[in-house]
């Protein structure tokens, strides 16, 4: 598709993993190149990592096709991560949750994470990427202007259940919730969709990070508040119902303007 | 009953039609049981379709350059979507559903009450004082995709 000035700037949007992503970079003179190589990285992960394409090395690894040493350096650091997380989350991020071999969690905000270094090393400061309801935020949105990124209220499609202002050091926010896609997130250790939430959302330094906190979280019910309380960087807002939202310090900090 | 209500009762259904599977979501956070709803009609025997058009329009708040965008068409297996957005500014003033077609009884009555809705939705967000949102994660939406591809080209334009 075509990239797009705005106010001296770079915009574009295109679906990747069956989503769309948009970046907008508010800083003048970046290579418009650069918009090329952040939409080629996304591919490329989706490439290696979607678990609907049976030629990627996820959907080989769990056909029993591709040894574990023969997957690209990249699939094994993303796997080895998740494993990780896996354990910090006592087990309630799992890539197996489902049966199969299914890291998309993680690897949604991964490749913005990416994509974000891409969009970095070509000389933006001020930017914002966004895949599918996962926002990476970094710099102003004009000088002197924060970043603001709405939380979806889960009931009414047109509202907000809350705004977030990003630090000028940057922000990645994930939401994971009931009311988008239906039962795609289930308990681990019952392989039943989690009750008592509507959605959780957690932003923090990392977007791939936050991803998979979300989704935990989420799957714990309503024992996911008490643990997003004690995630360091990260900060969590999990909404219970319409109208009654629980938020982390870190989260208040946030909301306020 | 409004049109909200209509919507809310044929949401269930859209489940077969992509292109307004923005409007199950509002209804998954409200789980309620559904009466008969003898305003959906049975699918027919045999193929129709029918074309939805619709408009809807914002004041802006200051003067701006106008500048409008035509969406890539997008299908589904049941209909085919295309947007038309204007800007004034950076203000979304205009969303017009170019065309919204069906084919099938059941398609053209989910289509019929979800389009309004959907085309009200985007205007509305469009002017959210927000940058972006967060949210679970989007299904494939034809209806988003070809407002956002209207947007893109809008801005370009």
């Amino acid at each position: 598709m075509a990239d797009a000035a705005v106010a001296g700037g770079l915009h574009r949007v295109e679906t990747v993993m069956g989503i769309p992503v948009g970046v907008d970079v508010r800083d003048d003179g970046v290579d418009p190149a650069a918009l090329d190589r952040v939409f080629a990285h996304l591919r490329d992960a989706d490439d290696a990592f979607s678990p609907y394409r049976a030629a990627s090395d996820v959907s080989r690894l769990d056909a029993g096709t591709l040894a574990p040493a023969g997957t690209r350096p990249d699939v094994r650091a993303v796997l080895a991560r998740c494993e990780r997380l896996r354990r910090t989350t006592g087990g309630w991020f799992d890539v197996r949750a489902t049966g199969r071999l299914d890291p998309s969690g993680y690897v949604k905000g991964w490749a913005v994470d990416g994509a974000v270094a891409i969009l970095r090393a070509a000389g933006a400061r001020n930017l914002c990427v966004h895949a599918g309801g996962d926002v990476r935020v970094l710099g102003e949105r004009a000088p002197g202007l924060r970043w603001r990124i709405g939380v979806q209220h889960p009931g009414e499609r047109d509202r907000l259940a809350a705004v977030l202002h990003a630090p000028r050091e940057g922000l990645a926010v994930a939401t994971s919730g009931a009311y988008e896609r239906g039962a795609h997130i289930v308990d681990p250790h019952t392989g039943r969709r989690p009750g008592g939430v509507l959605s959780v959302t957690v932003a923090g330094p990392e977007l791939g990070t936050a991803d998979a906190y979300a989704t935990a979280a989420f799957a714990m019910g309503t024992d996911g508040p008490a643990w997003t309380a004690a995630l360091g960087p990260y900060a969590a807002l999990t909404i219970l119902a319409p109208g009654r939202m629980l938020s982390t310090p870190g989260m208040d900090a946030l909301r306020a303007v | 009953m409004d049109a909200g209500d209509l919507a809310r009762r044929a949401a269930p259904l859209a489940i077969a039609t992509a292109g307004v599977a923005a409007l199950l979501h509002s209804v998954r956070a409200r789980p309620e049981p559904l009466p008969p709803d003898a305003s959906v009609p049975k699918i027919e025997a045999g193929p129709t379709t029918k074309t939805i058009h619709g408009v809807s329009t914002r004041r802006p708040t200051a003067k701006g350059r106008v500048r409008s965008g035509l969406s890539d068409a997008f299908t589904t297996p049941f209909s085919f979507i295309q947007v038309r957005v204007t800007f004034t500014g950076r203000e979304l003033t205009r969303v017009e559903t170019v065309e919204m077609t069906g084919t099938g009884a059941r398609t053209q009555a989910i289509n019929e009450r979800a389009e309004p809705r959907l085309r009200a939705e985007a205007l509305r967000a469009g002017n959210a004082d927000v940058d972006v949102v967060t949210g679970a994660t989007y299904t494939s939406q034809s209806y988003r995709k070809a407002l956002q591809s209207a947007i893109d080209k809008a801005r370009h334009g």
